[in-house]
């Protein structure tokens, strides 16, 4: 079936995660002929979004295969509960002691049951509504693709327990955890940061350039508490964060408030994975060739007639010629890199499927948490959990990923962070304010920035996921890639509504339809 | 914007690449039929609305964008489909044994209470037919799903395919919505486009303290 492949194409990408996608539709919308492979049988690679049975089979792949394995590592499943639920009877011997409790009580055959109603995120990431990608999705007109909630809370962990941090200025005048005083101080701090441009920036921070965010608030009179909500759960930073880093990583947080709802923040419905989706339906639409579970074998370049430069693929016996590469790093013979700058640091995750949110609320909350270092050496956490209506679990089930910079490996580098919010035993019978914990993944992640191999112009590396909240990162590379391919090109121009598309009269038409039975009532 | 319809459906159209899925499309929102159709022209939906009972149906109808082509259907694609025409050739033996893989696929991807019908299209080639009409309302008749066979060429049974198939959604929604109340699950969530430009709420307000 494979074989019908067309073998000459403009544009070839390898890998369908987040770079990748997008530069083969900015490709393909400006009229390059581009073809789309991928070595699985689904799109995002590792920024990829699974259903629960996915999920095992994404594991059990890693586990097998040592070469996957210099990507993702140290994978540690657990289950908390029970393979199965108990049985009748056991159920009626406990009903004498015990009203029935109030919450189901999950079984790992339940999870395989409703397997079909996780989304389970490998990349999980916010989008800040006024960044780089939201302003994307609606400029090219793929918007139309996607659905997104609203992040509905920020929390903090402060004094040893959650916070909210008050992110709106409704929040700020509402909270009670600062006092009149601290108010005031907090809206002026954010209102100037809020206030310059990039000049008045680089003038008021000259003399902090090789200082910390920290020292600056803390030079700028702000009381512990305040400094805690602005450099960790507003900036995102750590004690080390550089003062202009978090002064525009504030900036970036207050200019995306106020659009969609209460926080800066969005979360694509059914996971991050649906995102790549996106971009490749645009590539698709525009004339893309698709073909998953095409893995490629082998890379070269070669000089063609009239001394133009090819890259020719090899991929089940057949070549592929292209004028341009586009190639996921971690589909990229290694040949073609420049040997490895590991200044990257890698990344530890974890992902926990729980039964009830970190801190109720009244309606079903969707929340980032940002936990400060609880020890030297450790990095800031990053902690997002997604309920039921993002379809990213059952009802009844949340789905809380944690994220950090790797320090030792991902269980040591987050057990400690989880602990402070979950119930580990795994018993859920108990009404304790923690939820239980059901099940958990930890891993790490080779972060990977590209870097090519001087001298080969003609293919482009893209990058894998990076630890970031957002992705910036990622819509930023891409459309640089995107301009060395494409130079003078729009990238991604507004693609038009179905609506307005009119089609020109070369078409016969069919004789006026009838009316089949039943067509009017 | 004033609302123009009662309800809003969104449709797919899933089968084998070359059963006339595109053609079928174009057919019933265009009433058009090109014989060398170009399938890379940039249709991503169409648009009808069709009047059922006196309320305005408004179907979204979505094509592949030919990622059918070589398995790679994006899973988004099934997102939020109410409605689902499953499209074999009868002219094409291949393509109707694939109909039970689609409805597997279907089944793994779509929402569960998602409406189905089977289309044996090209009927109009009865000198090259493979299938016959009787297999195929067997077929229908395994998977309880309604049957028809179709010729977008000949503009044959066409638009009645969608009407029965909007009409059967229709009943399926009026019934649920007798039953709980109609807040879908759907609402709270965000559908991102271009808005008037408004200063950042936190710069708009910051005179008050
Ligand atoms: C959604 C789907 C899932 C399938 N899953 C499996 C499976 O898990 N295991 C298995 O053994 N067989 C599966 N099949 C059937 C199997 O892929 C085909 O019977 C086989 O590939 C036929 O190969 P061929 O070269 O003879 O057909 P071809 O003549 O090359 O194919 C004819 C046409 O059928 C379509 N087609 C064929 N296979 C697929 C496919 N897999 N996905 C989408 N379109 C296709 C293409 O549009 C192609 O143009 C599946 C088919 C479909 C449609
Ligand atoms: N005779 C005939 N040909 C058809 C019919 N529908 C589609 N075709 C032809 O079949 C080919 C594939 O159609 P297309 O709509 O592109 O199929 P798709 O790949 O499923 O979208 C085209 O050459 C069409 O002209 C039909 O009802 N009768
Ligand atoms: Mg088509």
């Amino acid at each position: 079936m494979d074989d019908d492949l067309p073998t000459d194409f403009q544009v070839i990408v390898v890998g369908t995660g987040m770079v990748e996608s997008i530069v083969a539709a900015a490709c393909s919308r400006i009229g390059k002929n581009v073809l789309h492979l991928d070595s699985s049988d689904h799109y995002g690679g590792l920024w990829a979004s699974y259903n629960f049975e996915g999920l095992q089979k994404f594991i059990k792949e890693i586990n097998s295969d040592p070469n996957r394995q210099l990507q993702v590592y140290n994978l540690i499943e657990k289950w908390y509960i029970d393979k199965d639920s108990p049985q009748e009877e056991t159920k009626q011997e406990t009903e004498e002691e015990k009203t029935e409790p109030p919450k189901k009580i999950w079984s790992q055959a339940d999870f395989a049951s409703e397997y079909r109603k996780f989304n389970i995120d490998m990349t999980p990431k916010l989008l800040f509504s006024r960044g780089p990608l939201v302003e994307l999705l609606i400029s090219s007109n793929i918007a139309r693709y996607a659905e997104f909630r609203c992040v509905t809370r920020v929390l903090t962990w402060l004094n040893d327990k959650l916070n909210p941090v008050p992110c709106s200025r409704a929040d700020v005048f509402a909270t009670e955890a600062v006092s009149i005083v601290e108010k005031r101080m907090l809206m002026k701090m954010l209102t100037s940061i809020v206030g310059y441009n990039e000049e008045e920036m680089d003038n008021e921070f000259k003399d902090w350039t090789d200082k910390s965010f920290k020292d600056y608030l803390t030079h700028k009179g702000l009381t512990p508490n305040l400094i805690h909500y602005v450099l960790y759960a507003i900036a995102g930073g750590s004690d080390a964060m550089p003062c202009l880093e978090g002064v525009r990583e504030c900036k970036k947080f207050l200019m995306s408030l106020g659009r969609y709802g209460n926080t800066p923040f969005l979360w694509p419905m059914y996971g991050s994975g649906e995102l790549p989706q996106g971009f490749c339906r645009l590539c698709a639409v525009f004339g893309g060739v698709y073909c998953l579970n095409r893995p490629i074998d082998s890379v070269e370049t070669k000089t063609g007639d009239e001394g133009k430069e090819i890259v020719v693929i090899g991929s089940k016996s057949k070549n592929l010629n292209c004028d341009h590469l586009v190639i996921g790093i971690n589909e990229c013979p290694k040949d073609l890199l420049s040997s490895e700058p590991s200044e990257s640091s890698d990344i530890s995750k974890a992902i926990f499927i729980t039964n009830g949110t970190i801190m109720p609320s009244e309606k079903e909350p969707l929340t980032l948490l940002r936990f400060p270092p609880l020890d030297e050496g450790d990095n800031p956490v990053t902690v997002l959990e997604v309920g039921p209506a993002t379809g990213s679990c059952p009802k009844g089930l949340f789905a809380v990923y944690f994220i950090t910079n790797k320090v030792k490996d991902a269980e040591s580098d987050l057990m400690k962070y989880a602990e402070k919010i979950f119930d580990m035993t795994g018993d859920q019978t108990k009404a304790g304010d923690k939820p239980t914990c059901l099940w958990s993944l930890f891993y790490n992640v080779k972060d990977v920035s590209a870097g090519v191999r001087d001298g080969v112009e003609t293919v482009h590396v893209c990058a894998g996921p990076d630890a970031g909240l957002d992705f910036d990162r990622a819509v930023i590379q891409s459309e640089q890639i995107f301009k060395k391919i494409c130079p003078g090109e729009e990238f991604l121009p507004r693609a038009p509504d179905p609506e307005d598309i009119v089609f020109e009269d070369d078409v016969t038409h069919g004789p006026e339809f009838r009316g089949d039975e039943g067509d009017k009532e | 914007m004033a609302k123009t319809y009662d309800y809003l459906f969104k449709l797919l159209l899933i089968g084998d690449s070359g059963v006339g899925k595109t053609s079928i499309l174009f057919r019933f929102s265009e009433d058009a039929f090109n014989i060398s159709f170009i399938s890379t022209i940039g249709i991503d939906f169409k648009i009808r609305t069709i009047d059922l009972d006196g309320k305005k149906v408004k179907l979204q109808i979505w094509d592949t964008a030919g990622q059918e082509r070589f398995r790679t259907i994006t899973t988004a694609y099934y997102r939020g489909s109410m409605g689902i025409m499953l499209v074999y050739d009868v002219t094409n033996e291949k393509s109707f044994e694939n109909i039970k893989n689609w409805i597997r696929n279907i089944e793994e991807n779509a929402s569960a209470d998602v409406e189905k019908m089977i289309l044996g299209n090209k009927c109009d080639l009865d000198a090259k037919r493979q299938v016959s009409k009787e297999r195929g309302e067997q077929l229908a008749v395994e998977y309880q799903i309604k049957f028809v066979e179709t010729s977008a060429k000949d503009s044959l049974n066409v638009e009645y395919a969608f009407y029965t198939l909007a009409r059967d959604i229709k009943a399926k929604m009026e019934k649920k919505q007798e039953a709980s109340n109609p807040a879908g699950a759907r609402s709270g969530t965000h559908q991102l486009r271009d808005e008037r430009p408004k200063p950042t709420s936190w710069l708009a307000r910051c005179s008050v303290l």
